[in-house]
C-alpha cells in the first residue's frame, strides 16, 4: 500500500443529460492528470450527468456497475489510475429507486460505491423528491490506503466523515455540487472535517451554471492539520494536483490527539437527544 | 435579525461578476446572437442594458426606446441614449402612439378613463415590439424587473415582466441603485424616482404608498420569515402597513408563475412536470 501519492482535483463543468460528452471530458482529464503523476482523479457530484436534472433523472439513472461505470473502469485500467465520479444510480434490485451515488474505480476494476445519506431538500435543492437516501457510510481498501467517500451536504453532518475515519479512512473524499451562495459554509466545513478527523480531505466541486445556479468550484485537498495542500480556481474549470502523504497524520494526531480523546459515551447521548428535537 | 439598511449591502463586485457570468453563459448556451431589451431610461432598464453590454459586448445588444405621447419624457430619453453611448450598444426609438391609438379605437369596450387597463395596453404593446425585434435578430429578451416590483406584483402580466432572462430580479430596488452606481451609472439615473410610464405623472412610490428604502426592508424581513409585528417594531412603522405589503406579496403570486390548471393527468405543466428551465 502506498503511503504517498498524487491526487488530481478535476473540477469540471458538466453538460446536463450528455453522458457521452461528460465521460469524454472525464477521460480527457484523467489522461492529463495521469501525465502529471496523479494516481487518483476525483470529479464532482453527478459528474456523468450534470446536477440540475429534475425529472430527467428518471431517464438518466443507471445501475452501478453499469454502462458508464464500465467505461470508466476500463479507463482506470488502461491508465492505471483510481477515479471517483458521481452518477444517479438506479437500484439493480428494484429497478425503480434512485440514489445519488459516488463511484470509485481503480486499475483492477470496480472498487465500490457510496449512496448519499443526507439529501438536501430545502432552498433550491430537491434531492429527496428524487433520491432514496443511503444507509451506510463507505470506506474502501485500495492500493492508496483506505478511502472514505461522502457527497456534498453530508459534510454538514460530522458523523458521516467521522464514521469513515473510525472505519480506517485516512483520505476522505467529498464530491460536491455546491452553489456559490454556500461557499463560506463549505470552505469552513471542509477544513473542519479534515482537522477533527486528523485525515486528508479532498473536496471536488462542480463549476459552471445550471438552471441559474452558479457552482463556485474552489476544490481543494486539505491536510490533517487543516492546511490547504492544493486548491483549484473559483468559477472556472481547473485541474490541480496535490500530494497525500499519510506520514503527516501521525505527528498531527500526536499534537492534537482528537481520535485518542474521542468519548464514545457521548455518541449515545447524541442519539438520545437528536430523537427528541 | 436587525433590520437596518446594512442588511441590503452586498459585495457589489461579486454581484457584478455573477450577473455578467449569468448573462454571458445563458446567451452562449442558448445559441442566441444577442440581446434585445426595452430601454425606458429608468434605473432598472439602464442597469440591465449596461450589464448586457458588459457581459456579451455592446455590439450584440440592442436597446429599444418605445415612448408614447402621453408619457413622453425628454430626460428619460436622454438618459437611455447616454447609457447606450457609455456602454457601447445600439438603440432605436419608435413612437408607439399610433399603435396604441389603433388599440384604443378598435377595442369595442375600451374605456379611456380606466387608466390601469389602458396602461397595461401600453406595457403589452412594448412587449410586442421588443419580442418582434428579438425574433428578427435571433436574440434573447433581457428583462429589467427588480425584486421589489416582482414581490409586490407591481408590473403588467405578460407586459414589462415578459423576458427570457431577468438578471437583476433577485435584487431589491435600492440594491439595484447601488449596483448601478458600482458599474458607473451616474447618480442622476441611479436615484431618479421610478415609474412604469403607463400614465402621465405615475410614480411607483406614490402608487405603492411607500418609499423603496422602507419597502425593501419590509420585503427583506418577510423573505427571511420575520413576523410583521417585529418588522413594524424595528422599522417604527404601523403594523397595518407591513400587513398590507405582506398581503400584496402573497395575493399576487399568480402574476409570477405559469397559469394554473387543474390536475387531470399523470404529469401536469406548471405543477409536477418538473424539468430544468433550460437544458443547456
Amino acid at each position: 500500500m502506498k503511503e504517498k501519492f498524487k491526487v488530481a482535483l478535476a473540477q469540471i463543468t458538466c453538460k446536463r443529460g450528455d453522458k457521452k460528452g461528460n465521460i469524454r471530458k472525464i477521460e480527457d482529464n484523467v489522461v492529463r492528470a495521469r501525465k502529471q503523476g496523479a494516481e487518483l482523479v476525483i470529479f464532482p457530484e453527478l459528474s456523468v450527468t450534470g446536477y440540475v436534472l429534475r425529472d430527467q433523472i428518471y431517464e438518466l439513472a443507471e445501475t452501478i456497475p453499469g454502462q458508464s461505470t464500465d467505461i470508466l473502469e476500463k479507463l482506470a485500467g488502461k491508465t492505471g489510475t483510481h477515479i471517483v465520479f458521481g452518477l444517479p444510480e438506479l437500484s439493480d434490485k428494484t429497478q425503480a429507486t434512485i440514489y445519488n451515488a459516488a463511484v470509485l474505480v481503480g486499475p483492477d476494476g470496480f472498487i465500490g460505491k457510496y449512496r448519499k445519506m443526507y439529501l438536501p431538500t430545502h432552498s433550491v435543492f430537491e434531492e429527496k423528491r428524487y433520491f432514496r437516501p443511503g444507509y451506510q457510510t463507505a470506506v474502501f481498501e485500495t492500493e492508496l490506503g483506505k478511502i472514505g467517500l461522502i457527497i456534498c451536504y453530508d459534510i454538514f453532518f460530522p458523523e458521516v466523515s467521522r464514521l469513515t475515519r473510525l472505519k480506517g479512512a485516512r483520505l476522505i473524499i467529498c464530491i460536491s455540487a455546491s452553489p456559490v451562495t454556500r461557499r463560506t459554509f463549505f470552505e469552513t466545513l471542509t477544513t473542519a472535517r479534515a482537522i477533527e478527523n486528523t485525515a486528508f480531505l479532498a473536496y471536488v466541486n462542480l463549476v459552471g451554471i445550471e438552471n441559474g445556479l452558479q457552482f463556485w468550484g474552489g476544490s481543494r485537498l486539505i491536510g490533517p492539520n487543516g492546511k490547504v495542500v492544493a486548491k483549484t480556481k473559483y468559477d472556472k474549470e481547473d485541474l490541480m494536483i496535490g500530494e497525500v502523504d499519510y506520514s503527516d497524520i501521525k505527528p498531527i494526531e500526536t499534537f492534537v490527539p482528537i481520535l485518542k480523546d474521542l468519548r464514545p459515551e457521548l455518541f449515545d447521548k447524541l442519539k438520545e437527544n437528536a430523537e427528541k428535537l | 435579525m436587525e433590520l437596518t439598511s446594512s442588511v441590503l449591502d452586498l459585495n457589489w463586485s461579486e454581484v457584478e461578476t455573477k450577473i455578467r457570468y449569468f448573462i454571458k453563459d445563458y446567451v452562449e448556451k442558448s445559441g442566441a446572437e444577442g440581446i434585445v431589451l426595452g430601454l425606458s431610461g429608468g434605473i432598472d432598464s439602464c442597469t440591465a442594458a449596461a450589464f448586457s453590454a458588459l457581459a456579451i459586448d455592446g455590439e450584440k445588444v440592442f436597446g429599444l426606446l418605445l415612448p408614447e405621447q402621453e408619457t413622453y419624457n425628454t430626460q428619460d430619453i436622454d438618459h437611455a441614449k447616454f447609457v447606450a453611448e457609455k456602454f457601447g450598444f445600439k438603440t432605436q426609438m419608435i413612437d408607439i402612439t399610433p399603435t396604441l391609438r389603433l388599440f384604443y379605437n378598435t377595442i369595442p369596450v375600451f374605456e379611456i378613463a380606466d387608466k390601469i387597463c389602458k396602461g397595461n395596453v401600453k406595457a403589452r404593446t412594448r412587449m410586442i415590439y421588443i419580442y418582434y425585434y428579438a425574433n428578427r435578430l435571433n436574440s434573447l429578451v433581457c428583462g429589467s424587473s427588480d425584486k421589489s416590483e416582482v414581490m409586490m406584483g407591481y408590473f403588467t402580466k405578460w407586459g414589462d415582466i415578459a423576458a427570457d432572462i431577468s438578471p437583476i430580479m433577485d435584487l431589491f430596488k435600492t440594491q439595484v441603485r447601488k449596483l448601478a452606481r458600482h458599474i458607473g451609472l451616474p447618480k442622476e439615473i441611479a436615484t431618479k424616482p421610478a415609474s412604469p410610464m403607463l400614465w402621465p405623472g405615475q410614480l411607483a412610490e406614490e402608487e405603492l404608498g411607500i418609499k423603496y428604502e422602507t419597502l425593501d426592508l419590509i420585503l427583506y424581513g418577510l423573505e427571511h420569515f420575520m413576523e410583521p409585528e417585529e418588522i413594524a417594531k424595528q422599522l417604527g412603522l404601523k403594523r397595518e402597513l407591513v400587513d398590507k405589503m405582506k398581503r400584496r406579496w402573497l395575493y399576487l403570486e399568480h402574476k409570477r408563475g405559469m397559469p394554473l390548471t387543474t390536475k387531470i393527468e399523470y404529469r401536469t405543466v406548471g405543477a409536477d412536470f418538473r424539468l430544468p428551465h433550460t437544458f443547456y
